[in-house]
């Protein structure tokens, strides 16, 4: 018998098309038919029919949610929606079939039934979708804005920012664990979407765990799940959040360990427990470290470059999204300092220069200086002796210099103490030296003058 | 595209890459028939009114495959030199330093630490084998390393080691397959193939992605470790000898001077490019191209793979053996590459299986001459790299295809003549230096034996996730689409190691 049961219940989602299609007939039939009203008798028997397939289905429908242990308050509206729809199917069959069964349906307009009808149908095969494709099934690929607007939207991203200056002050459940319980957990935990009767979203409910048992044991991390899941192995059937939701980061596992271990308080302070600043870092806005130069400029335009292609220098963005160009002579041995003019159309975007290997000589240092988002500079292995360095102190972002194997003087080293933003010179292989220049210098950390040996060990010829 | 015409045209392209000229023969048959039967019918072909050939715009791609395009995010490094131990080195004698494993040193195995575990060679219940080095903390970062490695030292603190890498290979082939392309079957491009796929190469006269290999013997994985998979075949690595011609048949046969070779490209281009004004196939152009790069080859290849003329302070810094085959002058070679322009650069050293098979295998004989090898020329390629402002470029990556038991090898249940360890996928260590890579990093730790990791895993997906992350990709979206679905080098896994980013 049960197995008869569920059978027929499973027939539903077969069931369901057959009235929706007698009605949704039966209300085109209407439409088309609003003039002549020469069809009532044909319509009166689709929707007969209409109303015969309804109670059928409503029947399979009940042994369904019998049968696959739905909770009452899932299919709830869904259930009676489908009642009404097949009575109002039975009345619109009376009404047009003139039976005279009761006066007060005579009374009532037939578009008035239609429009009743169309809406049932609509609602209760809407609130049946959202049982078996789960709630906002429908609207799940609109944006969160719009789903906001039908009310859809199960949470809402609440940011986590601590400050150089506020951190410390700083409530340990209020600004940091419930922002991060909500943001990673909530979505599923909550009064809309409880899975494991579990919800999340208020501190009473955390205390109060899920249908496993209480998810909270103060100041035991291990013994609580709400901590313990998060670090079995992502395999893990218990693993939380699932496999394929945004997971916790390390940082964020070890505050809530943090907030357990402490006794899971509410009202206190980072500052007051005492907590290291290095656990909150990743909460603290990220001070981005721009190697390109923080400013816009505007991308060059492709028949601007192919002329600088054409003649053999390679021209690339820094990245498909960055206007800055690197530029390079590679290909190009044979570039001089006359060349340079080709590069003119370029020269707000060449962020990074690389000259190694040409021809070019000291009188480049004066044309240099019109690129003003120069960052990086190679001029290795060319002739240049260093004069006119100086010129390129005027360059705010320059911040990388490559001299190696060139004839740069130990008299020019001096110029880079003017430069703002250098981080690193190397002067391998020139006539500038540590020896040479002997502890004159300031800045002697950005200079890199190689010359690195590995000297000969006693091992280095022992064979085992 | 519809996904399903973009297969269809992904069909006819590999048709026509495996079409020889007897099958063109052999359809002529009945295909000129059916040619002359429309001629007759229609005339001409009535989707193309117009002889000449369209005015089409092709991309650089299209014209040279490995035209240069940008990352989709600022890089941190522009090439890549990878240091590949073949048969995989014994952590425990490098940079895993187990003193606990020192005092366990001859005793049984635990029975809790076999369950379930497979060995290639390892049966029943083997001993535990204490570090056969000595080890100290070295530099500022105070990290460990073995008296194995006495010039390493010095490099110390621009390398970021990952302690807990785990791989699901315990085999040879499987696992540098794995390692190189992230899947243990075959089939799937190299990382240096994706990354030569995705940035190209600046230097026209040399190959994107070079391959050289020392220690007598190439990886069991075969050429595939370096291939390209299904991505086009010109990406694919360029293997270089370091001994001999470094290209088989670059130079130019007896009797053929460098004039007549110009003369006989350039006619050969004529008349490509007499095709190409019929038929506009940009193949052809692609064609060209590579001929012309292929003769500047010729004369760039010899120059950047000759060690001779470096400076003599250069060569002994490294320890080359001139006119040999060796990881020095492998080294030396793969700084002068990446100088010039070069992509990827894999160097492979054979003669790490440290079994204890024989003397050479011996984790406290054979291995200690194995990491003098590479002992001078790595610390060498780092301070050289360093020197000429290239470090901050270029990621170097160290490591085997997988670890070594903490337990000695009993092959057929026997003890051994000499001390080794079995193959051990579930902890080893790889260290990462260069640009992008935080400098005296130590990220995820082992057990007291060395067996597990049991903090910071990484898989070696992770570890590709962290290359293409430092050549500026997201490897969740870096893809290729190959019978009707994205492939990616991290497949559906991959977190970028954040612990060893500056």
């Amino acid at each position: 018998m049960d197995i008869l049961k569920q059978f027929l219940g499973r027939l539903h989602p077969l069931l369901v098309h057959i009235p929706i299609g007698f009605i949704i007939l039966g209300l085109l039939l209407q439409w088309y038919d609003r003039k002549k009203k020469s069809y009532t008798k044909i319509i009166a028997i689709v929707f007969f029919w209409a109303g015969i397939c309804s109670i059928l289905t409503c029947i399979t429908g009940y042994l369904q949610y019998l049968g696959e242990g739905y909770s009452f308050n899932t299919v709830k509206w869904h259930l009676w929606f489908g009642i009404a729809t097949s009575l109002f199917c039975f009345m619109m069959y009376f009404k047009l079939a003139e039976t005279s069964f009761t006066s007060f349906i005579s009374r009532l307009p037939v578009v008035f039934l239609s429009v009743l009808l169309f809406l049932m149908i609509s609602i209760t095969g809407h609130l049946g979708g959202d049982i078996t494709h789960g709630k906002g099934y429908l609207l799940e690929p609109f944006p969160n804005r719009i789903k906001s607007l039908f009310g859809y939207k199960s949470f809402e991203e609440k940011p986590i920012i601590l400050t150089e200056e506020n951190w410390e002050s700083s409530l340990l459940y209020e600004d940091v664990v419930h922002p991060l319980i909500n943001n990673r957990c909530v979505s599923c935990h909550s009064p809309k979407k409880s899975k494991g009767g579990l919800q999340l979203h208020t501190l009473e409910h955390i205390r109060m765990g899920g249908e496993n048992g209480e998810i909270l044991v103060p100041n035991q991390p291990d013994e609580s799940s709400l901590y313990s899941r998060l670090v079995l192995p992502k395999d893990h059937e218990d693993h939380m959040p699932p496999k394929e939701k945004p997971q916790l980061t390390k940082d964020e596992i070890a505050v809530i360990k943090t907030w357990i271990s402490a006794g899971s308080p509410t009202e206190v302070t980072l500052g007051e427990l005492q907590l290291p600043k290095e656990l909150f870092l990743s909460f603290f806005p990220k001070i981005e470290d721009r190697f390109y130069p923080d400013v816009e400029v505007a991308a060059v335009p492709t028949d601007s470059i192919a002329p600088i292609k054409d003649f053999g220098i390679h021209v690339q963005p820094i990245s498909s999204s960055s206007n800055f160009l690197s530029v390079s002579c590679i290909n190009k041995p044979d570039f001089t300092d006359n060349d340079f003019e080709l590069l003119k159309p370029i020269k707000e975007q060449i962020a990074v220069l690389d000259l190694g290997g040409t021809q070019i000589t000291d009188g480049i240092f004066e044309k240099l200086t019109t690129l003003p988002h120069l960052t990086s500079l190679k001029l290795d292995n060319t002739a240049i002796s260093g004069q006119g360095i100086a010129q390129l102190g005027i360059l705010e972002h320059l911040k990388v210099m490559n001299f190696t194997h060139t004839q740069f003087e130990a008299s020019h080293v001096s110029a880079f103490g003017d430069f703002k933003q250098l981080e690193k010179v190397y002067l391998y292989q020139t006539k500038a030296s540590k020896e040479v220049l002997d502890g004159s210098l300031e800045n002697q950390d950005i200079l890199d003058f190689g010359n690195y040996g590995l000297p000969k060990i006693a091992s280095d010829s022992i064979i085992y | 595209m519809e996904p399903i015409e973009r297969l269809l045209q992904e069909k006819l392209i590999r048709e026509a890459q495996v079409k020889t000229r007897r099958h063109f023969i052999k359809d002529c048959a009945t295909g000129l028939g059916g040619l002359a039967l429309g001629s007759i019918f229609l005339g001409c072909d009535p989707l193309q009114p117009s002889s000449k050939p369209k005015q089409a715009s092709f991309s650089e791609r299209d014209l040279n495959p490995l035209a240069t395009l940008p990352p989709p995010y600022a890089p941190k490094v522009k090439s890549v030199i990878y240091l590949h131990m073949a048969g995989s080195p014994s952590q425990l004698e490098m940079f895993d330093y187990k003193p606990v494993l020192h005092k366990l040193n001859n005793q049984d195995c635990p029975e809790s630490l076999l369950q379930g575990k497979k060995f290639a060679f390892i049966k029943g219940t083997p001993k535990l084998l204490g570090p056969q080095a000595e080890f100290s903390q070295e530099g500022e970062s105070g990290n460990w390393v073995s008296n194995y490695l006495p010039h390493f030292k010095k490099v110390i603190d621009e390398v970021a080691f990952l302690k807990a890498v785990h791989t699901d290979q315990f085999n040879h082939g499987p696992a540098q397959l794995f390692m190189h392309t992230g899947s243990p079957r075959l089939g799937r491009p190299s990382i240096g193939a994706w990354a030569t796929y995705g940035l190209g190469s600046e230097n026209q006269n040399l190959p994107g992605f070079v391959v050289l290999t020392s220690g007598g013997k190439t990886p069991d994985a075969g050429k595939s470790v370096w291939g390209s998979g299904f991505l086009p075949s010109v990406y694919q690595g360029v293997q270089c000898r370091s001994e001999g011609d470094p290209v088989l048949y670059i130079e130019d046969p007896k009797g053929i001077s460098r004039d007549l070779k110009k003369s006989t490209i350039d006619a050969i281009n004529k008349i490509n490019k007499e095709e190409y004004t019929k038929y506009a196939d940009p193949e052809i152009l692609a064609r060209i191209n590579q001929y012309e790069m292929a003769y500047r080859m010729q004369i760039a290849v010899p120059k950047v793979m000759s060690i001779e003329n470096e400076p003599e302070n250069i060569k002994e810094m490294y320890g080359v053996e001139s006119g040999k085959e060796s990881f020095a002058n492998n080294c030396l070679l793969a700084r002068k590459l990446v100088e010039d322009g070069v992509r990827f650069v894999q160097l492979f050293d054979w003669g790490w299986d440290s079994h204890g098979t024989d003397h050479s295998t011996a984790v406290d004989l054979g291995l200690r001459n194995k990491c003098r090898e590479i002992d001078r020329p790595i610390a060498a390629l780092i301070l050289d790299l360093k020197q000429r402002g290239l470090l901050d470029e270029t990621l170097i990556v160290w490591g085997g295809e997988f670890g070594r038991t903490p337990m000695q090898e009993n092959r057929g249940n026997k003890e051994m003549g000499f001390k080794g360890r079995d193959h051990h996928g579930d902890a080893f260590t790889m260290w990462m230096a260069g640009g992008g890579i935080k400098k005296g990093a130590c990220y995820g730790k082992t057990d007291d034996i060395g067996f597990l990791g049991v903090e910071g895993r990484v898989s070696v997906h992770d570890v590709h996730a962290t290359i293409l992350h430092l050549l500026g990709f997201d490897h969740e979206e870096f893809t290729f689409e190959f019978q009707g679905r994205n492939f990616r080098l991290t497949d559906v896994e991959g977190v970028i190691i954040k612990d060893i980013l500056a």
